[in-house]
């Protein structure tokens, strides 16, 4: 008698799982398949490609993921390159020729300042009820202004054994694509699980999709607020070191901010993220972040004329987000 | 409803992959066919200041003499806003394409260093143009920045009588050009002790940039000269929107500047060359280390100075048919094959 149920909840399931997980699956087949379009139109694919592609795009998933956080909680942050520029600045400065261990000391402190700074962001957002876009506008030039105080002109540096744990070689170039993939993968799905399954990264997505119903039923919208923030200034400065890791040594120009912050958005718009809140997930973000790195390399492989490029990304984000307001018309009328 | 929406959707994408997969396939077939046979060559380019009129020329100039040549059957160009991180990924896309020879203009001195190594060690030529690197076994292929700083400056303080507050409007901070043309700039201001620096700004060697900064500083302040990193014909043009006086300007070859100094009454000022010809300068150098025939590994070209009372050399580097921000010293002896108007085309082997 129960089997009969079990069979009729498991295929709810299934169904659920598919509309929840559809648009995610569908943004790493993108990528999965954009990967096997550039293996096939370059003369070898093996480990020198795959380590390349993992470690230069660490610092926009990072920087998606972080965004992502962000807006799910209701939030949109524009001074996440900014943050990225300044925890790089601040990381060269200090990491330059200090020993392994002090070098990851630095990080830790580099991410936990990063969190802090960009946590009382958050609480200046909640507390002001200045909307997100301008208090974040500004702070998109107040940080990267003080980056350029930290490290007025490129240099700095940090350890080989920094490089080698992001991009698995102490040069920043190599074979070994495992750190790499790791540094991809585990921080992913430490903040995919931690917003799906805690308290508080439940609370975020309750924020996001709805603050009042939030509010009345009994979260703390002002906390979950300052949480995304944070969360996500942790994570910008986590592209911040990747970036560090992968060049050796520091470098704080306002172009790379704001091309950053521009290419965030992007990636969470691409990645299934809604601006509105509520809707969406990490591992879409941090996909969409590697989709939008590998276009680059796809389309001059394809011999795409270069300034078209970037008119095809735009018309990709474009085309998305009418997909996106499709699925969402379809989903209105159906209720 | 809205389950099956979800489950088209990700059909849809399904089918997308499977396309492109496809549609791979069939380049990869026809890719193989070219290896072997005639020498011919494939060079790849890594350029990260977009829309950057100097920056374009040097990628047509590249383009113009790989077609020049007749060995080079292709051109892969990365054509990108980018920093250091950015451009490494440039490098190793283009080792991954498979590319014979690399020509990139570098965002750093030493930050490169790693991976264009590796790149040599996997048998590329990498030809650094414009900026230097210090990696070893990469060639490169500048202009002599110090003096272009140095010539421009010692010009302008001559012609001040040795005498007056200048104005210097830099580059990109940190960039290595910026800072070579800024050491040449202090030479010469040792030189003539009676000169002043009264404003120092980065235009980011981005022409609205300029003339912004340019516009405050004359309505704000009296200055006797002003030297720019090739920010030069928007300076001028702020002199006339604002109804003030000329005062000597150096700048670079551009088409408009050298237009404005041959045609504005009471202008003076110097154009030092700093040709984006370059780029086809390090072509040729690179088809010829292709070709086992060990060209020299450092190469710099020394600038000249037209400055306004060489009216007939200005004549005839003025181009009535290119837009101001070309740069009329196109044709580098002995380096270059093409001609001046195959960089206007700007078109490689088998476009157009």
């Amino acid at each position: 008698m129960t089997t009969a149920r079990l069979g009729s909840v498991r295929d709810v399931d299934w169904r659920v799982a598919l509309r929840r997980y559809g648009w995610n699956t569908g943004v790493w087949l993108l990528l999965i398949a954009l990967l096997v379009f550039y293996a096939s139109t370059i003369p070898s694919f093996g480990s020198f490609q795959i380590a390349s592609i993992a470690k230069n795009s660490l610092p926009l998933v990072f920087l998606a993921i972080a965004q992502a956080v962000i807006v799910i909680a209701g939030g949109i942050d524009l001074a996440v390159g900014s943050m990225l520029i300044l925890s790089n600045a601040v990381a060269a400065q200090l990491m330059d020729e200090q020993a392994f261990g002090i070098t990851l000391m630095v990080a830790v402190l580099v991410i936990l300042m990063a969190a802090a700074l960009n946590g009382a962001v958050g609480w200046v957002i909640s507390v002001s009820k200045v909307p997100d876009i301008v208090v974040t506008l500004a702070t998109l030039f107040i940080i990267a202004g003080l980056a350029l105080l930290v490290l007025p002109s490129p240099g700095g540096g940090t350890s080989d054994g920094f490089r080698a744990l992001f991009t698995g070689s102490a040069t920043g170039t190599g074979t070994n694509f495992w750190p790499a993939l790791v540094m991809l993968f585990v921080p992913m799905l430490g903040a995919a699980w931690w917003m799906k399954h805690s308290r508080t990264g439940l609370s975020l997505y309750a924020t996001g999709s709805d603050p009042t119903a939030a509010y009345l039923s009994g979260v703390n919208t002002a906390r979950a607020k300052i949480v995304s923030y944070a969360v996500g200034g942790a994570f910008a400065a986590m592209g911040g070191l990747a970036s560090l890791a992968i060049t050796g040594s520091g470098e704080s120009r306002f172009a790379t901010a704001s091309n950053f912050t521009l290419k965030s958005v992007a990636a969470i718009v691409l990645g299934g993220v809604a601006l509105t809140g509520g809707i969406g997930s990490v591992v879409g973000a941090a996909a969409a972040g590697i989709v939008l790195f590998v276009l680059s390399p796809v389309l001059s492989a394809m011999g795409v004329d270069p300034n078209t490029a970037q008119v095809i990304q735009g018309a990709l984000i474009v085309l998305v987000m009418m997909i996106a307001g499709i699925v969402q018309l379809r989903r209105e009328r159906a209720a | 409803m809205e389950r099956r929406k979800t489950l088209r959707f990700a059909a849809i994408f399904a089918i997308l992959a499977l396309i492109a997969a496809a549609c791979g396939g069939d380049e990869g077939g026809e890719g193989d066919g070219d290896g072997g046979g005639d020498e011919t060559y494939t060079i790849g380019v890594s350029n990260t200041l977009v829309g950057n009129g100097w920056r374009e020329q040097m990628i047509c100039a590249i383009k113009a003499e790989a077609t020049a040549s007749g060995v080079v059957d292709e051109v892969v160009v990365i054509n990108e806003n980018a920093d250091m991180t950015g451009q490494i990924g440039h490098i190793e896309t283009l080792i991954s394409q498979g590319v014979d020879a690399i020509i990139i203009n570098p965002t750093d001195r030493e930050g490169l260093n790693s991976v264009i190594e590796e790149a040599i060690s996997q048998g590329i030529v990498v030809v650094a143009v414009d900026q230097a690197v210090t990696a070893d076994g990469a060639f490169v292929v500048t202009n002599d920045q110090e003096e272009y700083g140095y010539l421009g400056a010692k010009w302008l303080f001559e012609q001040l009588g040795g005498e007056g507050n200048v104005v210097e409007m830099r580059g990109i901070d940190g960039v290595p050009a910026d800072t070579d043309r800024h050491n040449g700039f202090m030479r010469a201001l040792e030189e003539f002790p009676g000169i002043t620096v009264v404003e120092e700004t980065f235009t980011g060697w981005d022409p609205s940039v300029g003339a912004e900064q340019a516009l405050n500083i004359i309505t704000t302040q009296e200055v006797d000269g002003i030297w720019t990193s090739g920010i030069d014909y928007t300076v001028v043009e702020q002199f006339q929107s604002a109804d003030i006086p000329f005062v000597p300007v150096v700048g670079a070859d551009n088409n408009g500047f050298v237009e404005q100094l041959i045609e504005l009454d009471g202008l003076t000022g110097a154009a030092v060359t700093n040709p984006p010809a370059i780029g086809g300068v390090g072509t040729a150098i690179a088809i010829d280390a292709l070709q086992g025939n060990d060209p020299d590994q450092t190469t710099t070209l020394t600038p000249e100075v037209f400055d306004h009372t060489e009216q007939d050399q200005l004549e005839e580097l003025y181009d009535p048919d290119q837009q101001v921000g070309w740069s009329t010293y196109v044709e580098i002896d002995p380096y270059t094959s093409y001609e001046a108007s195959a960089v206007s085309a700007c078109q490689g082997p088998g476009e157009g």
